[in-house]
């Protein structure tokens, strides 16, 4: 008998739980598919069946899903209200699976698995159980593929934390299925330039989207801090002085990364990458603005949307990184003088 | 203190008339106009919703009249609604503006808030029986100027002279926003009444009926959703709306338990399309849609500003609700820039579509 065939689109929140989702049906003996890396015409798939006014990298998905509908048994899409226990996701993610079922025709059968951590009921693993259930396993083979899972899972952030590339590191995770104690990245070379690159991970990851920002960055001689290096209770820290409780988790992360890099004086220069029409990112992003304006610390809001051509980008990425440069070597200068 | 708040249905005639009776003093914000609508553009980041807009746009000419404290009422769902206070005030600190800001939200009722405009009461001086009393006036009144809205929405497909309602009604509400008490409001309601039923109208007539669901701040707004009632009223079309300003506080509170049409019984008929209530009107626009399509109404217009997270994945849900209840749904998705033109011509167009259909089924 074949296994089973379970298809999980390379989009949205592949970027930041793909190790676990992979890891559990593997372990439950299921083959997963994963759609190809994102591509203009994998967009464009998307676009014809996508509401006009989602934001981009929903539009995206619909294409990834476009992409893998025909090679598998079952659509992976879990239908996040809340990944944390005080936030809540984007609430497009929450009627993600709905969206995508009553726009596209012929789809297989969707797992959307209804996760609100708030709720003892509704917590991962719980809704992670139902859906080991409906595709017919017992409650210990769920129970063991979870853990094993939330294992890789709590790896994967370990190294996120100790500040390997998340691109690096799901494709170590792809072609190996695990991952492997070897160091991923290249130490940091001492006095060159540190860019924080802040944004949702599925725009900051999304081989589209970034228009190779990270490899471009490299080759400037930058090393690279992204949210996902800040740990929580720094974010906590920097948050509480705001009075104001940031209620989505992403965002919240995308904040609190921000100030940390600003005000600890970290980074030389700070980019945001927000998308058009992206609810969460209108709010966070003039907040991370203002800080960075009175911190006076160069900062950049690159928006991409459908029409984002790469000459501009690369452009203005060109001119960012010239002012960071600039004002490095006059601030170590002074520092020099005085 | 000078307080102000943002136009949002008839909440100004409300906290008038509260304030007039033992509150602080009461700016009004002047009448959202082109200019409030441009100066919220100009200094709004380009991708927040309209009513961010808008409500920014209030908030500037309310300083600029005087204003030196800002009420704005905030939440802590999925929408972004909630994430307004603090953009709003780093943005108005920035223009250069010197305010308080009282954010009034469903947590720490108390401390935030409540303490705060008794604080003011002891002030000035007013007993508690005398301010709850004001309170219930006040809200008395937003239910009578509601109350004529509606009734303006039953009349205006009637009226033989075009625009002979608006007028009306705007006359009746100018007379109810100047009662000041108990005695005056049920005449005022009384004669407000009254001049409506006297409105010359035909009665041969065969109106239309559709609804009106979608965001909150677009349904409640004329200024908002262009007078989208107003158009359809004289196209000859009989309006309900699904959401009033009194309807979403008695929500709020859970005091619509009883009510025939209540947005909890909207959000447990749209279970079947969207099984977790997923916060803001998405859920509610869905069950309006279908509680409606029971009813037998033509058609339904759902609102929404460009870019609402919440309401995107509604859009995307009514198009399968059209098709399963045989019911028309048209989306008007707002932004700034949209001309009357447009509106009225995307309106036109569906409300012939209706009239054919109807046609249709009566042969």
């Amino acid at each position: 008998m074949m296994s089973m065939r379970v298809g999980i689109p390379r989009a949205l929140l592949y970027y930041r739980y793909f190790p676990l989702w992979n890891t559990f049906f593997r372990e439950l003996g299921a083959q997963v598919v994963v759609s190809r890396p994102s591509t203009r015409k994998v967009l464009e798939e998307g676009f014809k069946f996508a509401d006009d006014d989602v934001c981009i990298p929903i539009k995206m998905i619909f294409g990834h899903v476009l992409n893998i509908e025909d090679k598998v048994d079952y659509l992976f899409i879990p239908r996040l209200l809340s990944d944390n226990k005080t936030g809540y996701c984007c609430p497009m993610m929450a009627g993600l699976p709905e969206m995508i079922k009553y726009s596209m025709p012929h789809l297989p059968p969707i797992l959307d698995p209804f996760v609100d951590e708030r709720y003892r009921g509704t917590r991962l693993s719980g809704a992670l159980s139902k859906v080991g259930r409906k595709l017919k396993y017992n409650f210990l083979q769920t129970r063991r593929a979870y853990s094993k899972a939330r294992e890789q899972f709590d790896q994967f952030q370990r190294r996120m934390r100790d500040g390997v590339s998340v691109l690096d590191l799901i494709n170590a995770f792809e072609t190996n299925g695990c991952f492997t104690d070897e160091p991923l990245t290249e130490k940091e070379e001492d006095g060159s330039m540190k860019i924080g690159v802040i944004g949702h991970p599925y725009n900051l990851y999304d081989t589209l989207f970034n228009f190779d920002l990270f490899k471009r960055l490299k080759e400037a001689n930058a090393s690279i801090y992204t949210p996902e290096r800040i740990h929580g209770h720094t974010i906590d820290h920097h948050l509480r002085r705001l009075k104001k409780d940031i209620y989505w988790t992403l965002g919240r992360e995308i904040l609190g990364a921000a100030f940390h890099l600003l005000e600890s004086r970290i980074v030389d220069g700070l980019i945001y990458l927000t998308c058009f029409s992206c609810g969460i990112d209108s709010m966070i992003e003039p907040l991370v603005g203002f800080r960075a304006k009175r911190e006076a610390s160069p900062y950049m809001a690159l928006m991409i949307d459908e029409h984002t051509g790469i000459g501009g980008f690369v452009t203005r990425l060109e001119a960012f990184l010239d002012t960071a440069r600039r004002r490095k070597f006059n601030s170590d200068d002074e520092r020099r003088t005085s | 203190m000078k307080i102000t708040v943002p136009h949002c249905g008839q909440m100004d005639i409300f906290i008038n008339a509260l304030c007039r009776k033992i509150g602080p003093d009461f700016v009004i914000p002047p009448k959202t106009s082109l200019r409030t609508l441009d100066l919220g553009i100009k200094y709004s980041p380009e991708s927040t919703c309209l009513p961010f807009k808008f409500i920014l746009g209030n908030f500037i000419e309310a300083l600029e009249k005087g204003a030196d404290t800002i009420c704005m009422i905030s939440d802590h769902g999925p929408c972004r609604v909630g994430m307004y206070d603090i953009v709003m005030q780093n943005i108005l600190r920035e223009m250069g503006y010197r305010f308080n800001w009282i954010t009034m939200d469903d947590t720490r009722i108390l401390r935030s808030y409540l303490l705060k405009f008794d604080r003011e009461r002891r002030k000035r001086k007013v007993s508690l029986v005398e301010a709850i009393r004001a309170l219930l006036f006040s809200w008395k009144k937003m239910n009578v100027c509601e109350e004529m809205e509606r009734w303006t929405h039953k009349m205006r497909p009637y009226e033989v002279d075009r625009g002979e309602t608006t007028r009306v009604s705007l006359e009746c509400l100018r007379l109810i926003d100047g009662v000041t008490d108990l005695k005056e409001l049920k005449i005022a309601r009384e004669d407000a009444l009254s001049s409506l039923a006297n409105i010359e109208q035909d009665r041969t007539r065969q109106p239309l009926k559709m609804v009106i669901t979608g965001e909150g701040y677009m349904v409640i707004n004329p200024h908002a959703n262009q007078d989208i009632e107003r158009r359809l009223g004289e196209m000859g079309v009989e309006v309900t709306r699904t959401m009033w300003f009194t309807s979403q506080i008695a929500h709020a509170m859970r005091l619509d338990l009883l009510k025939k049409r209540s947005k909890s019984k909207a959000i447990r008929a749209s279970k079947r399309y969207l099984p977790h209530n997923i916060g803001g009107e998405c859920n509610a626009s869905i069950g309006y849609a279908i509680l409606y399509a029971r009813e037998a109404y033509d058609g339904l217009i759902q609102l929404l500003p460009f870019g609402c997270m919440l309401e995107s994945v509604a859009k995307n849900i009514l198009r399968i609700v059209s098709k399963d209840y045989d019911m028309p749904i048209l989306t008007f998705s707002l932004a700034e820039n949209l001309s009357e033109t447009t509106i009225t011509t995307r309106l036109s167009a569906f409300v012939d579509l209706i009239q054919r259909k109807r046609k249709i089924r009566e042969k």
